[in-house]
């Protein structure tokens, strides 16, 4: 659905956004995410590598806010430094996605016919490997790194953003500003780019933000499997993954990080949701 | 439902298999260290990897080692696993069906579960009841599998000793027991499901009631609920059967955790293993039988979702 | 009140069971007996991963050597401890300079499919492990063979390439079982589907990725043995639900436990958690043909800042025993009790400044990720080195692209190794300089010397003053960092006996084990 440039208007956007409760909380948690991938190193009080044989193990207490782990390091330190790898990745891995499969989406819907179908085709192909195979073959491939598994990420998002694009496109194309644009004469790429994708952006963004959810607990899932970020990194997903074995002695050691995946995943999950009520404030959906 | 749509349905599958395969043996080739490698370990000798290279087939060049496996896939056969020697289609087809006992289960439940919640959080809209089933929908689908299922297993099992922790007794062999092995796992494999489709028909089913369909039902004089059931319902469940359809293949692959931890021999945890091994047969063959379930269970949904809205055609 | 007791008796049983693997008494397999073992019973057996390979020759991994040793045997087999005892055959002889070997096989040996098995199926089997075309793990394993021959039907010959005392227990190895020539001269992959052996148990169903099964052998050699009427080997990847099922009572024994989990799997009810000081350990291998690694004094700083008992701790979680950079412990015959070295971290630098270091060295340290403990040991190395100056970068990698690219070839990197059954297997296997897993290239002409003198002469008291020679010069010379060694750690129901928890890890000897009356009755 087509939205004018007066009412895509930002400033309405973010107000609507928080005036919903889903909207509040969620972008309140994108803050923190923000704060602790640019200043989570900065703000760690113990150095996350440290390890001390005395402090193994420790309880919550007012000296380790999270506890320690079983080579005595600080957990909360921990946290904040892996911050920036779950959170950040998480969202390259969805952005590049986003990008890739826009694009795709967008030109094939654009193009129609033959082309669009037999891309649309090869992608629902790609789509009926499972997600977390298709990340586990490309990572044992390519190597296991956090990189790799955001790769990993990327290519199998790829499709189903592709084919939201497609059928957002489908509708833009049928449009008045784009039959005027060809009428015009306009190129191809002319069209797509500055005609249709803005008005694209919207729903994807929304879906996107979404995605980013379930990134962070699919490069969690990968990191527990052994095939995400390796060891000593302090990713989060793979701190629940070391964590588990020492569940009856510290507990605490799973669950922080398991909260912390939690919280932020709510938090995207949260802000698409209140992303997509402040875009379309008819309550109508394209 | 034409002869002509089915044929064509046919030969996308068709096509779609054949994609899957092709764009899965081109990444087996790119995997570091085969199969030869992490058979002999570290009783590795140039000899014995050249001489079980030469038995496995792995120093045939690529597209003969392809054309070999279609070849066999073209007749049924799925060759054998490199680790053990046993047939790949044998163990993989006993692997499928545990875990689609255990899809099949999930489903159900997370049905059973998610649409009246979803009706009644739709429904008693902005009241408290649906604040709860909000605020309860998103932890769920929060929470990792792995997260989900350590901790239920020791709440149920470890703690209260109410139910096994481990996942699998054939239902043939002692159904009971069978049933109660399966509660844990499929508790924790429905629970994201249940919160993602729950919102879903929510959403649904609010822009539903909303529509001039339903008020031109209720002005008839029809009862809230017979227009609840009968009209609201089946327009409403159409998007739920698209989701679930594309949920069939998180399912099946992406429970790898969920087999893990409940030690059941399902698909998911067979294909892990595979790749690790690097055993070609087995992990080609496991991809080609999840695509190929995928493509069964989304026609299906596509039936489905025909039958349930007469208004749409296929040519 | 009962707790309590429970509990402490509990302690004492572990307890026990440390003191006798760490004082290595001499032990019977006939105080065993006296306790009356009852017939019958199924016992449930869990293990950490697949039993993929059937095929006993090729046996690589614990619950592989499990299976092979329930349904075949060798001609010896390893006591609690580490000597040779009589399996197949039930005596030997040797010639004064140790190279030339008789083994004089028991009467009355049948396979599973009732044809007898004589000199020749041992001959067979032999040769099979040490054709390099098997690719069997025990082709660098059973000792320096030169031929195998069948003198009649009940006795067989070996020669070995050079005098080697320790022959009887190196044919203890896992891999040296002995199966029918026939299959051997016929068609070898039968043996990847079949299993046509001597051993206490036949084989009834085998899925290598979910349960193997295994029913007695009534023909068995010794009438007395198994005590058990049927095995069931299930597959538990998941070490969580593994001790819940032990817990719960699905399973009877847990071939091996994690340290993490050992103390709550102790102390819980109707549980008894087995402890046995073992020769297990890790290693960081250098590179010692290459730089930095070539200088010995690099290797001495990076050996002088290590706290070896702290490493107990943090990477066995307190069930070892600290290391001193030889591959042996008191857990070995032959060990030697040098002083164990302490950190000393400006001794360390000095030594890294002589080297040429003195502003510090960077290198990456490799370590697969099985299991888990590699890169513990890399994590703590790190930490511990770091104020010496060595600024080390820990990389994980999974265990099939290590074995590929790392393995042998890299110059630092962490190791794993199981217990050897004597001095000489682990020096052979790993230190000297035509070791086949020479992973240091150390290559000390001093060391091969006192090794191959030791392995060519039976006199104990010889033996140990060679030994004691080797291990001081690899703990001068520290080609590997060998800072802890781990207990190898089991639980099982109480109403399991008559099992011993064997250091060597990969001996189990279940044909001795029975279940006693409270025991629950499965179908």
């Amino acid at each position: 659905m087509p939205i004018s440039t007066g009412e895509f208007n930002m400033r309405n956007v973010f107000y609507r956004l928080l005036a919903t409760p889903q909207g509040l909380l969620g972008s309140l948690i994108l803050l923190l995410a923000v704060v602790l991938v640019c200043a989570g190193p900065a703000l760690a009080p113990f150095d996350p590598e440290a390890i001390s044989i005395l402090a193994r193990y420790k309880a919550p207490s007012l000296v380790h806010w999270f506890g320690t782990d079983q080579l005595g390091r600080d957990i909360f330190s921990r946290l904040l430094i892996g911050a920036r790898a779950t959170i950040s990745l998480s969202v390259l891995a969805t952005a590049m996605a986003m990008l890739v499969g826009a694009l795709l989406g967008t030109v094939s819907g654009y193009l129609g016919g033959r082309i669009d179908e037999a891309l649309m085709r090869t992608l629902d192909a790609v789509m009926s490997i499972p997600t977390l195979l298709f990340a586990l073959l490309i990572v044992s491939t390519l190597g296991r790194s956090d990189f790799n598994a955001v790769l990993a990420i990327t290519i199998a998002f790829v499709p189903s953003m592709a084919r939201i694009a497609r059928s957002v496109a489908l509708a833009a194309r049928r449009q008045d500003y784009v039959n005027a644009a060809i009428a015009r004469g306009e190129s191809t790429v002319y069209i797509v780019v500055r005609e249709m994708l803005p008005n694209i952006v919207a729903p994807i963004i929304v879906e996107a933000t979404i995605r980013v959810a379930f990134a962070i607990m699919l490069f969690a899932t990968l990191s527990f499997l052994g095939l995400g970020a390796q060891p000593p990194q302090p990713e989060w997903g793979l701190m629940v993954a070391e964590a588990r074995r020492y569940f009856f002695q510290a507990p605490w050691m799973m669950l922080m990080p398991g909260l912390a995946i939690a919280t932020v995943a709510i938090g995207f999950n949260l802000l698409g949701d209140g992303l997509r009520d402040a875009l379309n404030p008819k309550g109508q959906r394209s | 439902m034409t002869a002509a749509y089915l044929t064509k349905r046919l030969l996308l599958v068709v096509y779609t298999l054949l994609i899957v395969s092709l764009l899965v043996f081109a990444i087996t080739q790119l995997l570091p260290a085969d199969a030869a490698v992490t058979l002999l370990g570290q009783s590795a000798t140039p000899e014995a990897l050249a001489a079980l290279r030469a038995r496995l087939g792995l120093d045939q060049p690529a597209w003969v080692q392809f054309s070999h496996w279609l070849m066999a896939v073209l007749h049924g056969d799925l060759g054998v696993s490199m680790r053990n020697g046993q047939p790949v289609l044998g163990s993989l087809l006993d692997a499928l069906g545990r875990s689609l006992l255990l899809a099949g289960c999930s489903l159900l439940l997370m049905l059973l579960i998610a649409i009246p919640l979803g009706i009644v959080a739709a429904v008693r809209r902005g009241r408290p009841v649906d604040l709860i089933i909000g605020v309860l929908s998103y932890i769920g689908v929060s929470l990792p599998e792995f997260v989900t299922a350590t901790l239920l297993v020791l709440l149920f099992a470890d703690f209260w000793q109410l139910l096994p922790a481990t996942g699998y007794v054939p239902l043939g062999d002692n159904f009971g027991e069978g049933i109660r092995h399966l509660i844990l796992p499929t508790l924790t494999v429905s629970m994201i499901m249940v919160a993602h489709v729950s919102r879903m028909v929510r959403s649904e089913m609010i822009d539903v009631l909303e529509t001039d369909y339903i008020r031109a039902a209720r002005l008839k004089g029809l009862s809230r609920r017979r227009v609840l059931l009968r009209h609201a319902l089946r327009n409403g469940l159409l998007p739920t059967i698209t989701i679930v359809a594309l949920d069939v293949g998180y399912l099946l692959g992406g429970i790898v955790v969920v087999e893990e931890i409940f030690n059941i021999p399902g698909i998911g945890r067979e294909l892990l293993v595979a790749v690790a091994a690097r055993d070609l047969p087995a992990i080609q063959g496991g991809v080609l039988i999840l695509a190929a379930t995928y493509c069964l269970v989304n026609f299906v949904a596509d039936l489905a979702y025909a039958y349930l809205d007469r208004r749409i055609q296929y040519a | 009140m009962n707790t309590v007791f429970r509990l402490n008796r509990r302690r004492f049983l572990t307890t026990s069971a440390i003191v006798t693997g760490a004082a290595m008494l001499p032990f019977s397999s006939t105080l065993w007996a006296a306790a009356a073992a009852q017939k019958g019973g199924t016992l449930r057996i869990s293990v950490d991963q697949a039993v993929g390979m059937l095929n006993p020759l090729l046996a690589r991994v614990n619950p592989e050597y499990l299976l092979s040793e329930l349904l075949y045997n060798g001609l010896t087999r390893l006591s609690q401890d580490m000597q040779a005892e009589p399996d197949l055959a039930q005596s030997w002889s040797h010639n004064s300079d140790l190279t030339e070997w008789t083994f004089t096989l028991r009467g009355n040996l049948k396979f599973h499919d009732g044809s007898a098995c004589t000199a020749k199926d041992v001959a067979a089997s032999l040769q099979a492990v040490l054709d390099p075309k098997t690719a069997s793990p025990g082709l660098r394993n059973i000792g320096p063979i030169k031929s195998v021959e069948a003198l009649d039907d009940l006795h067989v010959k070996l020669t070995t390439t050079a005098p080697y005392a320790d022959l009887p227990v190196s044919l203890a190895y896992p891999d040296a079982k002995i199966v029918p020539a026939a299959i051997l001269q016929g068609d070898m992959t039968r043996l990847s589907r079949e299993a046509i052996g001597t051993g206490p148990f036949k084989l009834v169903s085998f899925e290598p990725e979910r349960m193997v099964v295994v029913t007695r052998n009534e023909h068995f050699y010794d009438p007395q043995r198994p005590h058990l009427d049927r095995v069931e080997i299930r597959v538990y990847p998941d070490p969580a639900s593994e001790g819940s099922a032990l817990m719960s009572g699905d399973i009877d024994l847990m071939l091996s436990a994690q340290a993490t989990e050992f103390t709550r799997l102790s102390e819980a009810n109707g549980v008894k958690g087995l402890r046995v000081a073992s020769g297990q350990f890790l290693n960081i291998n250098m590179g010692c043909d290459q730089p930095p690694f070539n200088d010995v004094r690099v290797r001495q700083a990076l050996s002088l800042c290590v706290d070896r008992s702290a490493m107990v701790d943090f990477v066995a979680e307190g069930f070892g025993t600290p290391g001193n950079d030889t591959p042996l412990n008191a857990a070995y015959r032959y060990y030697s009790d040098i002083a164990l070295r302490q950190a000393n971290l400006t001794k360390a630098k000095q030594l890294l400044a002589d080297a040429g270091y003195p502003n510090g060295l960077d290198i990456t340290l490799v370590a697969s990720d099985k299991p888990s403990t590699r890169t513990q040991l890399g994590i703590a190395v790190r930490e511990m080195a770091k104020p010496a100056g060595f600024n080390i970068t820990v990389a994980t990698m999974a265990n099939s692209t290590y074995l590929d690219q790392v393995w042998k070839k890299g110059n630092f990197y962490v190791g794993f190794y199981n217990m050897q059954p004597s001095a000489d297997a682990v020096f052979s296997l790993l230190y000297t300089s035509d070791a086949a897993w020479n992973e240091t290239r150390w290559n000390n002409a001093e060391f091969d010397a006192a090794v191959a003198a030791a392995r060519g002469t039976d006199d104990p008291v010889k033996r140990s003053a060679l030994y004691a020679t080797a291990q001081q010069l690899m703990h001068e010379q520290v080609p590997s960092l060998i800072p802890t060694f781990f207990d190898v750690l089991a639980a099982q129901r109480t109403y399991v006996q008559g099992y011993q928890l064997h250091p060597r890890g990969a001996v189990f000897r279940l044909d001795q084990t029975w279940l006693d009356d409270s025991a629950p009755k499965r179908g």
